[in-house]
């Protein structure tokens, strides 16, 4: 059960930052905050688990990095979502709904 | 997942890890003072930030560790950085490297050395096409393998069995060649016309040989690659020409591979003739080797079985010759290898256990310089490096230093395998030859890979602390040096012992060595050359013309200065061993089987004992007046007399010999070593040679001083008498003793050598237990001189410490050498393995080293300066 929630999870924070990456590029901490923002604060995503995500996305080819200034003058490494990424962002959302939508059905069988 | 990008990523990884390593420290530092940066808008002040920032991110080094782990290549990116954190610490501690890779590399050497000649004799196929089909063939007496078959019984057995594709035999010999260059003298085989399709190998020029060759009067002749370029400069004409053998002309029909080697060096071969020379009638004859070719799908156990089979019947066919005879077959490799087999697994086995001493010893170091880490690897445990990493990374420095040792191994193992090649007793040529095959460049991996395990496991799980607060805990004392010094101490205790099981085995050998050339010969080998010379019996053709040419030869080489005297005889000892006949007193009938006494045969020229140093203990030796027209004398060993004639005077009796009519005994000499040094055969037989015809003799000549001294004038009086003569191989007798010693004698150097090197490696462990030992220990011994006890009360506390390892590893290893001495037990001589003196030896000399090594580190302690250590404190 832990388990798999954990995958659920896993799989939703790269969903999550794709999302975000698609509306503009950002830097780490950015995609961190504006992720709590949306979210109302339920999602708090560390840097232990933002960076192996970006690194590991970045290697996928789904999202470039690159390095620019940041809105307080800070050097920081933007990302920005590839065609690949969004195609990603496709599957990973019918994925997410085909899901949401099967355990729903579970939920609502009497 | 996409093939590109995870080849790409993995490229990166190894590439650019330096680069992706610093963006990564950038990015992570970016991201943090952007957070500080948020949190001074906030009204925080600048520290504060800073630190909650640092909360917040929950530690870089954990970070780093998680994207370094997500990203593709990540096992080979955290190894190729342990690899280069292993190559800078290796180059930061040259010191230590230096010792460990050294140590090491001498195992690895001397192991890889030793292996490709295991290699080479046992592992790898002997060249030849489908070599397993092979199988070498010799007589069994009672069952026991003992030489030569009879070339009637290899008729029968050839024609008989059809486990064979082909069955060979074979005889080797020495020949002076002449004709068209400079005489010399080289090997020849008489073999069977199928010699060569049964090892199935072609002529590289001519034919080979046929059926037909091996017919009365045939003159064929296939010579070596080498014999046709040095004496026909190669030239595709020699096939055709003439050379002399002994003086007889034989056509060179074909040309051998060249590197073709068959048990002997031979540079010609001969077709054994089918004749009817009266020797070729005796079924109790026996000069021929076998060799065969299983048909296929055939087992060496039919062919066995088969050849018992036809033995048994043989024996009922001809009881007088073939009783209690029978043939022993066995696989070709193995034969050719022969006792070889023993000693190079002995010295495989020696050589391995110095190598678990070295790697003792490296173990020990590495345990040492673990502790020094301790704390270090604390901290990395506390900054969130997984435990699994830390011990990875401790053994890809363990592994790394033992490659390199193997590295540098791989060079040593040339040069020792040079040493090795001339020293070792290889077993017989056509083996191939040791080379640093992929074999043993595996073999070499392998070992250095299980060394740098070995070395390594123990340390990497010591240095990496479970929990690491404990170890932060402590201050710059270091806890757990107590386990780990008895984990050196175990080592310790094990090389003690194996040190000692090898002191025994070679101690052993030693002895053997010492009862060897404790043998009474039976003659005196000092200032004595010897060499052969062959003449041609068509040149000379009468027996009185042959003993004329050597009369003449002794009387000239006598008038040289320097010589005091000259004889000959058809066989030297030691170096030209066997050839024994049945002898029994006249007037009795035959011996049957088994009951007869058997005695070496030889033929001796005038002055042959006098020469030889051996005493005349009755009659008379062989004289000038034994001429061919004479009556036939024999002079007998003292053995021969007392198994004839036991107190009877043998003098003016009558002997038989074999087919030979009967033979007067006027003399009795001295039994003397004469089929080796080792051997057990006093009974010999001396007949006159001028009496026999012989056209080939091994002179012997007694020097005043050097024996080689006149070596090139004996040459020159040669030449003078007749060019074609050769005075071949003349050696003195001491090297003829030497060289039958030899393989023995390279054994036990060897054996000795490495038990050497065992024991200072034992020594240099123990001392480092020890001063180790002192080093931890020296708060508390400073404290107790303090508070008043005496030097000779600490000394004692460290030699009975060191004394203790050394007695456990004593007792250990002479409990092992109790069983392991059955290993060299085929190599004594006159000596028990479990010799009492031998083991005390052994143990007296390691308990003495070992006390030696427990000198240094308790002077030290006894030295211990209080004031200064407890100011450390």
């Amino acid at each position: 059960m832990v388990e798999s929630r954990q995958n659920i999870l896993k799989g939703t924070l790269d969903m999550l930052i794709l999302k975000t990456l698609s509306l503009a590029p950002m830097h780490g901490l950015g995609i961190s905050r504006r992720i709590e923002q949306i979210t109302d604060g339920v999602f708090q995503v560390k840097p232990g688990s933002l960076f192996p995500a970006l690194h590991r996305m970045e290697q996928e080819g789904w999202i470039e990095g690159s390095w620019g200034e940041s809105e307080n003058n800070r050097r920081a490494k933007f990302y920005r979502l590839t065609p690949a990424g969004a195609a990603r962002l496709g599957e990973e959302r019918e994925g997410w709904t085909h899901l949401v939508s099967t355990i729903g059905l579970v939920l609502e069988a009497s | 997942m996409p093939l590109l990008p995870l080849i790409k990523g993995t490229f990166q990884a190894l590439t650019r890890s330096d680069e992706l390593e610093r963006e990564m420290d950038e990015e992570l530092e970016s991201y943090l003072s952007m957070v500080v940066d948020e949190k001074v808008q906030g009204g925080m002040s600048a520290d504060d930030a800073r630190r909650e920032a640092l909360m917040e991110l929950g530690g870089t080094e954990q970070v780093k560790t998680e994207v370094r782990q997500s990203r593709h290549g990540a096992t080979m990116d955290s190894f190729v950085w342990d690899l280069r954190h292993a190559l800078r610490l290796m180059l930061k501690t040259p010191g230590f490297t230096a010792v460990v890779v050294l140590t090491l590399a001498l195992g690895i050497g001397a192991n890889t050395a030793l292996f490709s000649t295991v290699n080479a004799a046992l592992i790898r196929d002997i060249p030849f096409d489908e070599p397993h089909r092979l199988v070498a063939g010799e007589k069994t007496t009672d069952g026991v393998p003992n030489g030569s078959v009879s070339r009637l019984d290899y008729f029968d057995l050839r024609d008989a069995a059809t486990s064979f594709e082909g069955l060979a035999a074979y005889v080797p010999h020495r020949v002076t060649v002449t004709g068209e260059a400079a005489p010399e003298v080289v090997g020849l085989m008489f073999a069977t016309w199928n010699l060569f399709s049964v090892l199935r190998v072609d002529p590289v020029a001519g034919r080979g040989f046929l059926p037909e060759d091996e017919l009365e009067g045939g003159s064929s002749v296939l010579i070596s690659h080498a014999l046709w370029q040095r004496r026909f400069g190669g030239a595709p004409g020699a096939i055709g020409r003439t050379v002399f053998v002994d003086g007889e002309p034989r056509t060179v029909i074909g040309v051998v591979p060249a590197g073709f080697r068959f048990m002997n060096d031979t540079d010609l071969w001969v077709p054994v003739e089918r004749g009817d020379f009266f020797i070729d009638r005796q079924r109790d004859s026996h000069s021929l080797r076998l060799v065969g070719r299983l048909a296929p799908g055939a087992t060496l156990a039919q062919a066995r079985s088969e050849a018992d089979a036809i033995s048994q019947r043989l024996e009922q066919q001809y009881p007088d010759s073939n009783s209690g005879k029978g043939f022993f077959l066995d696989d070709l490799q193995r034969q050719m290898v022969g006792d070889a087999r023993s000693s190079l697994m002995l010295l495989m086995a020696t050589t391995a256990m110095v190598l678990l001493i070295a790697c003792g010893n490296v173990a020990g170091l590495l345990l040492a310089r673990s502790q020094g880490r301790l704390p270090e690897m604390a901290m990395r445990t506390a900054l969130g490096a997984p435990r699994k990493r830390l011990i990875r990374q401790l053994m890809t420095e363990s592994i790394l230093m033992t490659l390199v040792a193997g590295i540098a191994g791989v060079g040593l193992a040339v040069l020792f395998q040079r040493l090795l090649l001339q020293l070792l007793p290889l077993g017989k040529p056509g083996l191939p030859e040791p080379t640093l095959d992929s074999t043993v460049l595996i073999f070499t991996v392998v070992v250095s890979v299980l060394a740098g395990l070995a070395v390594g496991v123990v340390p990497a799980f010591r240095a990496t602390p479970r929990q690491p607060w404990e170890q932060l805990k402590t201050t710059s004392r270091v806890s757990g040096g107590r386990r780990s010094t008895r984990m050196r101490s175990l080592l310790v205790v094990t090389q003690v012992a194996v040190s000692v099981v090898l002191l025994i085995g070679s101690g052993l050998l030693i002895r053997t060595m010492t009862q060897l050339t404790a043998v009474d010969l039976g003659f005196d080998p000092e200032r004595l050359l010897a060499g052969t010379v062959g003449i041609r019996g068509s040149v000379y053709p009468t027996p009185d013309e042959r003993s004329a040419f050597f009369a003449t030869l002794m009387e000239r080489i006598e008038a040289l200065p320097g010589v005091e005297r000259a004889s000959g005889i058809s066989k030297l000892p030691i170096a030209s061993p066997s050839m024994d006949w049945l002898v029994w007193p006249e007037g009795q009938p035959k011996p049957g089987y088994g009951e007869g006494l058997y005695a070496l045969t030889r033929f001796a020229m005038p002055g042959y004992f006098e020469t030889m140093g051996i005493p005349i203990l009755e009659g008379r030796g062989i004289e000038d007046i034994d001429t061919p027209d004479a009556g036939r004398v024999v002079v007998i060993s003292e053995a021969v007399a007392e198994g004839l004639f036991p107190g009877r005077d043998p003098i003016g009796r009558h002997l038989n010999l074999d087919w030979h009519d009967p033979y007067e005994v006027v003399g009795v000499v001295a039994n003397a070593q004469l089929d080796g040094v080792r051997a057990d055969f006093p009974e010999a037989v001396y007949m006159s040679s001028a009496q026999a015809g012989a056209t080939s003799m091994w002179l012997t000549v007694r020097t005043e001083s050097d024996p080689l001294l006149v070596a090139d004038p004996i040459r020159d009086i040669l030449r003078e008498m007749d060019a074609d003569v050769v005075f071949s191989r003349p050696r003195s007798m001491t090297t003829i003793v030497e060289n039958d010693l030899s393989g023995l004698h390279t054994v036990t150097t060897a054996l000795g050598l490495l038990a050497g090197i065992a024991l200072l490696l034992t020594a240099i462990g123990l001392y480092g237990v020890l001063a180790y030992h002192v080093n931890q220990r020296i708060g508390e011994f400073g404290i107790r001189i303090a508070i008043g006890a005496s030097a000779g009360k600490l000394l004692t506390l460290v030699v009975d410490r060191g004394l203790r390892m050394v007695g456990a590893g004593l007792v250990l290893g002479v409990t092992l050498s109790l069983f392991g001495t059955r290993l060299v037990q085929d190599l004594l001589f006159e000596t028990d393995p479990l010799d009492p003196l031998t083991y005390a030896a052994a143990v007296v000399f390691l308990g003495a080293v070992g006390l030696a090594a427990c000198v240094l580190p308790a002077w030290r302690a006894m030295h211990v300066n209080p004031v200064e250590v407890l100011r450390k404190e």
